[in-house]
């Protein structure tokens, strides 16, 4: 194992730009989860009610707390659709690399090994610098906390960089097996279940934990967050379903019929493969609903304890505003982290058809053509896929709505549709950011190497 | 390149006189030195010697007499042999450009000019050969021939540029023998 | 002789600190079909990517049809590459997705020709070199040669005065090289084409007109005058 450490080590240290994007990527996303994963552990383990001057006093109660912890957790999993999309950065270079391990005799239960502990420092290197951004944190808001904290926190900060060496493991079972490894194109077949199970899975799964940790919140006062949950993660699957079958419907549609070069390059390439489109989408669909759920809910609840007025509050009006407007920014972490996801995923699609993109523009092919090309290959299958996970976002606020409107007075609210529009319009500009990477790519030097 | 057999293996066919035999090699093998009919008759007399050929009879209509020959037997069975005889791969190395840049060497000439030079009629002659194999409609066997050639030209152009680049080192080791 | 189509003169290119051309100059004639060889870095690709305008040499002047290529804005040298230029490299020039016949039928879309006259246009060319029947492949589907045949389809489907072919055959067999030449060597000489074609192949070589030969970044000839 030291053979293979000391060689991952070497690997990391002299890995050319795209091996390094990688590792700081993946540190970022750990250091993420880290982040995470200790702030839950922190306020999990405070007990009874205390003073905390953070957020209107919603950390003073058990039951807000819960409600955080769950927050958190739910946090994890854009988190985690970014490191899938961190592991994807260089996958084609890593694979001959790798390739070229086993062509120089290293057995595959090796070469995976390094490849996980490649990963697994890269995680290390994350999840230490959250915690030391988090250290000083917790101690100046929290004089002594208490050792379980420590205890607690030490293990996340481990089982981030262990998670994230078996990961890859499991990501690369495929590719070291052969010596010969990546030599030409060859398109995932049968990937989609997987694909199609990740987004299962991971929301059940926190869900599962989220009701472990939070049990109270799940009796809350107005919803049933496990109902809400459930038709998240329903509509979240269908629009993933949704966005491959329309991805290659389009494509076929348009390829046929279109006169406009840009749109047939982005059909073509979405009919060729239209599930990497769809993964790429799950976790933008996943937050479109949620989000035009969430301004469903929001406008809904505030309403009516505006309608009740003061005096039937338990609190002040600010501790609900506040607890609502906590969770409006978590999405839009949420949100955030996606995009941040969605234009590593297309500059990693840039970076593996460089040589042909510069062969393209040498042939003549205006970059302006490419770059179209590049836009649409995103708008075109996320449009129907959006709009969708918007109509399941609306579902669930109107349904909030006809539940709350015990005195018929409020109306249908109307903002959530806004949301799935913004989410459209900030994934095109997260694929957008790429357009100056594509302009280097097309570069007559790329053509110089094969 | 045995003559003789070559002949034997056009009369394999059938009876044949010097002049179509000759015709027929000239069109069977297109880029070879064409043969001269003296050669012909020659070859043919030494094959009726050997007992390998015979004569079949004359035929004289209209024109100078033409002798008709034939494969006997013999004459097949010694075919046989020949063909799937294996040719001794270059037994002597016969190099008469390295000949010439050693002795352009010894006498104090221009090796290096004079393989420009060389290269220069090879590849023009490469060109002329790629020309009659890609001219359109032509046959296989040309083009398989023309083949045959261009391979030996490109081996020697390689071997030029390999002198060219180490005629110093060369040139230092001739002149110290 | 004619009037040059296509000139470079003494062309200096340098990558980073490596000098790949250092003055070489040379004449392509309308129609003329002109062989550069030379030893691997000996400046080839260098000099045909100067000379396609797709990068700009850091001295010296490329002038096409009497328009300096070296001074053009990207725009016109784009656009020339379009119309007036085709190009063939070793591998890489067709869009992976993109069925046979979009890669021909490409350039002419991206002229503005419809959707259904450029396919037509392009299946006519697939037919001459050979790929017919092949039309809904996409290169990864095809062998060397076929992708290679489908690229010259691709670099002559806009009539194009000039091809730049880098090591076409560079990656095929020396069977599908020998089809793939033939079928470019035919079309150029038909539709009066010049063609600069980049090879270390003799072999290749000998199919062009003419050939001249790179040594570490002049042509020979010139190397031996600046020698004396």
């Amino acid at each position: 194992m030291s053979v293979e450490l000391r060689l991952a080590w070497l690997l990391t240290k002299d890995s050319d730009r795209r091996e390094r994007w990688r590792v700081l990527l993946t540190a970022l996303g750990a250091g993420l989860a880290t982040g995470f994963g200790l702030g839950a552990v922190a306020v999990a383990a405070l007990r009874g009610h205390h003073n905390i001057a953070l957020a209107s006093g919603l950390l003073n109660d058990q039951g807000e707390r819960s409600g955080i912890v769950f927050t958190l957790l739910l946090l994890l999993v854009p988190v985690l659709g970014f490191l899938g999309q961190c592991a994807r950065v260089g996958a084609v270079h890593r694979d001959r690399r790798l390739a070229g391990l086993r062509l120089s005799g290293a057995t595959p239960g090796q070469v995976r090994r390094i490849a996980g502990l490649e990963a697994g420092l890269a995680c290390l290197a994350g999840s230490m610098a959250a915690s030391v951004c988090f250290v000083p944190l917790l101690l100046h808001l929290w004089q002594a906390p208490p050792a379980t904290v420590w205890v607690a926190g030490t293990l996340v900060v481990l089982a981030v960089p262990v998670l994230g060496t078996l990961v890859s493991l499991l990501a690369l079972r495929r590719v070291v097996a052969e010596p010969l490894g990546w030599v030409r194109r060859v398109r995932p077949r049968g990937k989609r279940g997987l694909g199609l199970l990740f987004p299962l899975v991971a929301p059940a799964g926190v869900l599962v934990v989220g009701m472990l940790v939070a049990p109270r919140s799940f009796g809350g006062f107005y919803t049933s967050p496990a109902l809400v949950l459930a038709v998240v993660i329903v509509t979240g699957l269908s629009a993933v379903r949704l966005s491959g079958v329309t991805s290659r419907r389009i494509g076929r549609h348009l390829a046929e019929r279109t006169g406009d070069p840009a749109v047939l390059i982005a059909a073509e390439r979405l009919r060729d493969d239209p599930w990497a489109a769809a993964r790429t989408h799950a976790a933008v669909l996943l937050v479109t609903v949620v989000g035009t759920g969430f301004m469903g809910v929001r406008q809904v609840l505030l309403d009516t304890l505006r309608l009740r007025g003061p005096d039937t509050l338990a609190a002040d009006i600010s501790f609900y505003t506040t607890g609502i407007d906590l969770t409006g920014a978590a999405l839009l972490l949420a949100l955030a982290i996606t995009l941040f996801g969605l234009a590593v995923g297309t500059a990693e699609s840039l970076a593996t058809r460089r040589r042909g993109l510069a062969a393209q523009a040498a042939a003549g092919v205006p970059i302006a053509v490419l770059a179209r090309a590049l836009l649409l290959e995103t708008a075109l299958p996320l449009a129907p896929a959006v709009a969708l996970a918007g109509l399941g976002g609306m579902g669930i606020s109107t349904w909030y709505a006809l539940l709350a409107d015990t005195e018929g007075t409020s109306v249908l609210p109307l903002v959530p549709l806004l949301v799935p529009v913004a989410v459209y319009a900030a994934c095109i500009l997260a694929a957008a950011t790429s357009l100056p990477l594509l302009r280097r790519s097309v570069r007559p030097a790329e053509l110089r190497y094969a | 390149m045995s003559t003789r057999h070559v002949l034997l293996g056009l009369l394999a066919a059938g009876p044949s006189h010097g002049y179509d035999l000759k015709r027929r090699h000239d069109e069977q093998f297109p880029q070879a030195r064409p043969l001269a009919y003296g050669q012909v008759y020659t070859t043919l007399q030494r094959l009726v010697r050997d007992g390998l050929a015979e004569v079949e009879g004359t035929d004289s209509e209209g024109g100078p007499e033409r002798t008709l020959y034939r494969s006997t037997d013999a004459g097949a069975h010694e075919l046989t042999r020949w063909a799937g005889e294996v040719m001794p791969p270059a037994p002597f190395v016969t190099n008469e450009i390295f000949a010439k840049v050693v002795v352009s060497i010894l006498a104090s000439g221009d090796p290096a000019a004079y393989l420009t030079a060389q290269r220069a009629a090879h590849m023009a002659r490469m060109r002329e050969l790629t020309a009659v194999k890609t001219a359109p409609g032509t046959d296989l066997a040309t083009a398989l021939s023309a083949d045959y050639a261009l391979n030996h030209l490109d081996a020697d152009l390689r071997w030029m540029t390999t002198t060219a680049a180490r005629l110093t080192t060369l040139t230092a080791e001739v002149d110290s023998a | 002789m004619s009037t040059p189509l296509l000139t470079g003169r003494r062309l200096f290119k340098a990558h980073g600190s490596t000098p790949a051309l250092r003055g070489a100059s040379v004449e392509l004639h309308p129609g003329e079909i002109l062989a550069v060889t030379g030893a691997s870095g000996s400046g080839k690709s260098t000099l045909l990517h100067c000379l396609a305008g797709i990068v700009r040499p850091d001295e010296g002047t490329v002038e096409y049809a009497g328009e300096r290529l070296d001074e053009a804005s990207e725009a016109r040298l784009g656009e020339l590459r379009r119309t007036e230029f085709g190009v063939v490299f070793q591998f890489g020039q067709l869009i992976p997705e993109l069925t046979a016949v979009d890669n021909v039928a490409l350039p002419l879309l991206l002229a503005g020709t419809p959707r259904q006259a450029a396919r037509e246009r392009a299946i006519a060319w697939l037919e001459r070199f050979g790929v017919r029947g092949q039309e809904a492949l996409r290169p990864g589907e095809m062998s060397g040669g076929q992708a290679q045949r489908v690229s010259l389809a691709r670099a002559l489907v806009t009539g194009p005065k000039v091809v730049f072919a880098d090591e076409p055959t560079g990656a095929l067999d020396s069977l599908s090289g020998e089809q793939v030449m033939t079928a470019l060597t035919h079309t150029a000489r038909e539709a009066a084409t010049a063609v600069l074609l980049i090879t270390h192949d003799a072999q290749v070589a000998a199919y062009a007109d003419r050939e001249v030969t790179l040594r570490d970044g002049v042509l020979a000839a010139e190397a031996a005058e600046v020698a004396r």
